[in-house]
């Protein structure tokens, strides 16, 4: 049988997302002909999940899973492969009244044991009742939930020999939750954000509307991985919620044949896609000569870009790059998000490209002020900031000093939130949730950033996370592998982000150490890194300090944005400062040639 | 069939180009800890090699690839069945 892909064009009106609930979204996307289709890394399609099939399938596993009679809202964890399954379960559990918990996929080498750890953490986490992993990650996660005790635990087929009864459904109503996500990897703390019906479907309706302004002509492509907000959110529920077809990549697919992506893109002509700043960089680099114009991007007219702070150069070198394709940058589409706002605060305008504000760098280290660059001023430095759009009309957004008063426009602070797409709170954490969320309704981002007029702009965070190729690191899980080792002793490490020379995150560890001969010293480096790489995946530079030189807050307890600001002032302030020049004013330069 | 060593020994020519400092490959040799691959490095490698030996390694072997060794046997189990 030659499976063929759902086609774009939809006999069905276009709703946007005005459901009370994802079950009765799927409902509706069910009278239509649209669905998803899932390529494998050659881009031939392997599977085609109508929305009509899904919601038939979906409708039979709830009723196999309520045969185990599962309290309602107990979460099942799934291992979130991007596979036809994924959905199955997800939405299975939108009628039988379960939470769904999307877990992570291995990429790493060697990284059984800290892989099981991690998803047994967040199993334990959110107390989870049942957990699914395809075939190929049975044996780990059989592995992760032992002794947990969890009530069922097996692959797709085992689900499928349940038995099905006729139980009367009663999908998930809009105050109850509609999946849990975990924001990171960290074995130590996991952070499982609780989303209701009526958040998310109150952020998609202002995803699809106002922010990229949905229409029935649309088709999206995505290769991020279905336990990631912007994929999961973006990239399943959105074009479901407007009854959208999608064609599916796998992100490890991705990874290893990137161009893959624009074939799809191309063959499909496709108008949406969305990918953190690295995705398009990937594929550029693995550009080939005189490739670009055998690509049609030409009806490419969204690409998104969130996830990770926005490095505008190397997207204008993808637009560059692809521009025989008939790419338009005017596609490129900031936006502003995080899971515990469901997915998105704010979108650039559409058909805008990106706006790069560029300010002051010596004013706004001083003054926490964006003052704004006059063209003609010549020697002072500079920074480069990406406008991110004005949030959308359901949040409220304030920028607040460090005594908690809003600042007046260009001024830097903390930014807050308040919606009803932001989270009830962190999963069996009251603590963490009365720190990030105000009784008031106002969520911590964390980011800070300013305002220029309505639009917001993101400078950097105050959280500690360090963002490496979209992936969420939390210092902690690299502090305690540090600790790990005989010669380091707990509280001895420190690890933080600091700006790469291309504005990047860099993982930065400063470890208090003893010794004083040099093999040694450079030994301890090496094992470390190696500890690092096989674990956490990520290069990770190692900075040796004497004992008793870590800073310390106040309270007595070690400071990382104190070791970060102390890195930043001695040793890479100059070097960053001086690539950033000469990539702004190349930047600065591109923009007037395409203007 | 391809032997273990047989296979080895492309997987070496296979490696050499992402070693950050000329080292020695051999059937212990971490992927990680001393070749040092990072995430993106893992997936371009894992095309390389399954393009020079024509099969599609299903990514949830990495979890239990440590070694270049490792690496071989998987190898010779996914060859054999293809």
């Amino acid at each position: 049988m030659v499976l063929e892909a759902t086609k774009t064009e939809n006999n069905l009106p276009l709703r946007a997302a005005d459901f009370p609930n994802l079950a009765a979204a799927l409902d509706y996307a069910a009278l239509g002909r649209t669905g998803s289709n899932f390529y494998n890394s050659r881009g031939e399609l392997y599977a085609v999940l109508t929305y009509t099939e899904l919601r038939e399938q979906a409708l039979t596993l709830a009723q196999r899973l309520r045969s185990l009679e599962p309290e309602r809202g107990a979460r099942l964890a799934i291992v979130a492969d991007t596979q036809p399954d994924f959905l199955r379960f997800f939405f299975a559990c939108q009628y039988a009244g379960l939470v769904p918990v999307p877990l992570p996929i291995p990429h790493n080498p060697g990284s059984h044991k800290s892989y099981v750890a991690q998803i047994r953490a967040m199993m334990r986490g959110c107390q989870a009742s049942l957990a699914m992993a395809p075939a190929g990650y049975s044996d780990l996660l059989s592995e992760a939930t032992e002794g947990l005790g969890l009530a069922f635990v097996g692959t797709p087929d085992a689900y499928d020999d349940l038995p099905e009864r006729a139980y009367e459904l009663q999908p998930m109503q809009a105050d109850e939750l509609a999946y849990l996500q975990y924001t990171s990897g960290s074995t130590r703390f996991p952070r499982g954000v609780m989303i209701t019906q009526r958040a998310v479907l109150s952020n998609l309706a202002g995803i699809i509307t106002e922010g990229l302004d949905v229409r029935t002509t649309d088709r999206c492509v995505s290769w991020l991985p279905f336990y990631h907000d912007m994929g999961l959110v973006g990239m399943v529920l959105a074009p479901l919620a407007s009854q959208l077809t999608v064609d599916y990549l796998g992100t490890r697919e991705f990874a290893m044949r990137p161009r893959q992506w624009l074939t799809l893109m191309s063959r499909n002509k496709a108008t949406i896609s969305f990918s953190p700043p690295f995705g398009f960089e990937l594929c550029n680099r693995r550009l080939r000569e005189g490739e670009a114009e055998t690509f049609d991007l030409s009806a490419w007219r969204v690409a998104g870009v969130g996830a990770e702070t926005i490095r505008p150069r190397a997207l204008f070198d993808f637009a560059e790059a692809l521009a025989p394709s008939g790419f338009d940058r005017k596609a490129f589409l900031a936006c502003y998000g995080m899971a515990e706002c469901s997915l998105a605060v704010s979108f650039a305008p559409l058909d805008g490209g990106l706006s790069v504000d560029q300010v002051d760098a010596d004013h706004l280290a001083l003054h926490h002020h964006a003052r704004p660059l006059l063209v003609d001023t010549v020697g002072e430095r500079l920074s480069e900031f990406v406008n991110c759009g004005v949030p959308l009309s359901e949040f409220e957004v304030e920028i607040r000093d460090d005594r908690g008063n809003v600042v007046p426009e260009r001024h830097i602070g903390v930014i807050y939130v308040r919606a009803p797409s932001v989270m009830s709170g962190y999963f069996n954490e009251p603590g963490i949730t009365a720190e990030t969320l105000s009784p008031d309704g106002w969520l911590d981002t964390g980011d800070i950033g300013y305002r220029v007029g309505d639009s917001i702009l993101i400078t950097g965070r105050n959280k500690d996370l360090i963002i490496i190729n979209g992936r969420n690191i939390w210092p902690q899980d690299l502090e305690q592998l540090a600790e790990q080792l005989p010669d380091v002793r707990p509280g001895d490490a420190l690890a933080f982000a600091v700006p790469d020379t291309d504005g990047t995150d860099l993982a930065l560890m400063v470890v208090q150490y003893r010794e004083k001969d040099v093999d040694k010293r450079a030994e301890l480096i090496r094992r470390l890194q190696g500890v690092i790489h096989a674990e956490v995946g990520v290069d990770c530079h190692i900075e040796l300090a004497p004992l008793h030189t870590l800073p310390r807050t106040s309270s007595g307890k070690l400071s990382r944005s104190k070791a970060r600001q102390n890195y930043i002032d001695t040793h890479l302030m100059n070097q960053v400062v001086s690539q950033k020049e000469k990539e702004s004013a190349t930047a600065a330069l591109l923009q007037k040639q395409a203007g | 069939m391809q032997s273990k060593e047989e296979i080895l020994e492309q997987l070496y020519e296979l490696v050499r180009p992402y070693t950050k400092e000329p080292i020695e490959l051999g059937e212990e040799t971490g992927l990680i800890n001393e070749v040092g691959l990072d995430s993106v490095k893992v997936m371009e490698l894992m095309t390389a090699i399954e393009d020079h030996f024509d099969i599609s390694v299903p990514l949830n072997i990495l979890p239990n690839v440590q070694t270049i060794g490792d690496f071989a046997e998987q190898l010779q189990l996914l060859l054999k069945d293809s």
